[in-house]
């Protein structure tokens, strides 16, 4: 084994972690906040690819603004979804089944609309960051580098939001105790709307760093969804550490796997692996009992 | 309903119909004991697949290869619902997703000469009756499938509610209210989630060989994980729980698709999906609930 094919490994099992992450803290913010498995989470991934590709690939606006611009679109179309869709399902009997349709229902019409209004090709977003690095040997685009850096940055400004603001600490709070935390005069169903919103506008800002990367089509969504599901899970539902972990893991195993096997016996053994860590430890790598 | 079209089209979706509703009784089977199998598609998979390779590697007949099937897929159950069923919620979710992804995985890229690889098996023949030469029924056309699925299908709900009005149904109920609560009073929770699980699979080994022998082409995709997500909305839309739910859920959707939003074209699915989330937004109790509902909105109190 040459060492700079180890050095690529690397960079791309950081970088597909990453991306991993900023779906899956979202998915696990919204299970550990409200209990729903938020089945169109990755349209929200979807939509943010879209935002890129309109706002910085066509009319020219600047790449960081597309990123923000995303960030309070799909952020403030979640807030909405909580608002008219899940927040009234919360209350029902078996809310973690319907909530989970509705959610599909959801994916669905997404999916469509993104058919509808954007077409069903391939779109690719121009590169922003050109060029390649060399470090020891290894060939490295200026791209993934700058993509595991962005993601580095939103995910720590998301640690920092969680652990010293009040709203934060509010999110903390009805995640461990709902009851609890409204006694402590936490708006329970602002907190929620909050991190639904927070939840997708991560999504969102996924998309637009990787629309330069990976193409985006409507059924993107679709495809990432059930990988992040699988991620979230095998953190520990509900654990944001644990998400950035399994994400993590996920990333080496694939882009490591990649290296020795073709695809399909990847996806094979890192599901027999997920299965075996998941029957020694249940509750998921740093989840709670 | 012959005597009102002959048109083969309707024929063809209604033995569709049929087969979902069989499937969609054996989602709400394992449902019944208050778990979610992703994998659920995947038994069907394992009717499907090993039905057909029955009659065409082994030359059986159908009518004994699908019974084998189910007991296949009921075994295979029992064996995977030992390990997982000690898993509950979210947890048993995803190693049903696993299972899933795993049986999708191998078909398509392992023993291809066996199953086919991702293309799958084609030209799968349609079962026939032959007694002596006095009865000759070959179940190509789709009026004589329609019949045959038809009765499995009736036989189908009748064992469910046969089921559900059981003692065995009382105790499923009890443990997917609570199943801490039902152990207390003496239930071995997990033998019954076992028994659910295998008896749900062994209805959806029967859905898989019918599907398999009545579209005559599988492949590895048909029997993924998406492919039980759309059941699952039929159940919850129908009503979860109840018997009639999922057949109501199962007819009233996929009539509405291929019948009506047909027309729409290109904005069938948007319809649909917008329709689902209405009707899981108004009614999360699912359609069985509305006839309560227009009384308790119209009618006289009693």
């Amino acid at each position: 084994m040459e060492f700079f094919l180890l050095v690529q490994a690397v960079v791309n099992g950081v970088m597909l972690g990453l991306f991993y992450a900023l779906i899956a803290l979202g998915l696990s913010l919204i299970f550990g906040i409200m209990g729903i498995v938020n089945f169109a989470h990755g349209e929200m991934y979807m939509l943010g690819g879209y935002v890129a590709y309109y706002l910085f690939g066509t009319f020219g606006l600047n790449y960081f603004a597309a990123m923000i611009a995303a960030l309070i679109l799909i952020g403030g179309l979640g807030a909405l979804l909580e608002k008219i869709i899940f927040r009234p399902l919360t209350a029902r009997p078996q809310m973690a089944l319907t909530s989970m349709i509705a959610a599909l229902g959801l994916a669905w019409v997404f999916q469509m609309m993104a058919i509808i209004c954007f077409g069903e090709l391939d779109k690719k977003v121009p590169s922003v960051f050109k060029g390649i690095i060399h470090i020891a040997g290894a060939v490295l685009s200026k791209e993934r580098l700058a993509a595991i850096i962005i993601g580095t940055v939103l995910i720590s400004m998301l640690n920092l939001f969680l652990l010293r603001t009040k709203a934060g600490n509010a999110i903390r709070a009805v995640a461990q105790d709902k009851e609890a935390a409204a006694l402590q005069g936490v708006n329970v169903n602002r907190i929620s709307a909050l991190s639904f919103s927070i939840g997708c506008g991560l999504a969102a800002s996924a998309g637009v760093l990787m629309a330069p990367i990976f193409v985006i089509n409507p059924s993107v969504g679709s495809d990432v969804i059930l990988k992040t599901f699988l991620v979230v899970v095998l953190g520990g539902m509900g654990s944001i550490p644990g998400a950035l972990l399994g994400a993590l893991l996920l990333g080496f195993i694939e882009s490591f796997g990649c290296l020795f096997f073709n695809v399909p016996t990847v996806s094979v053994l890192s599901f027999i692996l997920i299965l075996i860590i998941l029957l020694v430890r249940p509750q998921g790598l740093l989840g709670r009992d | 309903m012959p005597l009102i079209t002959q048109e083969p089209y309707t024929f063809h979706i209604l033995c569709l119909i049929g087969i979902n509703v069989i499937f969609a009784c054996s989602l709400n089977a394992i449902l019944n004991v208050g778990e979610l199998n992703l994998a659920h598609a995947a038994f069907m998979g394992i009717g499907a697949y090993s039905s057909t390779l029955l009659v065409m590697r082994l030359n059986l007949s159908f009518w004994v290869a699908m019974p084998l099937a189910m007991i296949l897929a009921a075994i295979v159950s029992l064996f995977i619902g030992s390990i997982t069923l000690r898993f509950k919620g979210a947890y048993f979710l995803l190693f049903t997703f696993l299972f899933a992804e795993l049986i999708r995985v191998l078909l398509s890229n392992f023993g291809v000469s066996l199953f086919g690889g991702i293309p799958g098996i084609t030209n799968i023949p349609g079962p026939s009756i032959y007694i002596g030469n006095l009865v000759r029924i070959h179940f190509s056309s789709k009026i004589h499938f329609y019949y045959l699925i038809l009765i499995l299908t009736l036989f189908t709900i009748f064992v469910m509610r046969r089921i559900d009005q059981s003692r065995i149904g009382m105790v499923f109920k009890a443990i997917s209210q609570s199943d801490v609560l039902a152990e207390s009073i003496g239930i071995s929770s997990m033998k019954f989630k076992i028994l659910g699980c295998a008896l749900g699979c062994f209805f959806a080994g029967m859905a898989g060989s019918l599907y398999a022998h009545f579209v005559g082409i599988i492949t590895p995709p048909d029997f993924a994980v998406h492919a039980v997500l759309t059941p699952i909305a039929y159940v919850v839309i129908g009503g979860i729980g109840s018997v009639l739910g999922p057949v109501i859920g199962t007819v009233f959707l996929m009539m509405l698709s291929h019948f009506f939003l047909r027309q729409f074209g290109f904005y069938e699915m948007l319809i649909y999906g917008v329709i689902i989330v209405l009707i899981i937004r108004f009614m999360p109790e699912g359609l069985i609930s509305l006839p309560r509902r227009l009384q308790m909105r119209f009618g006289k109190p009693r």
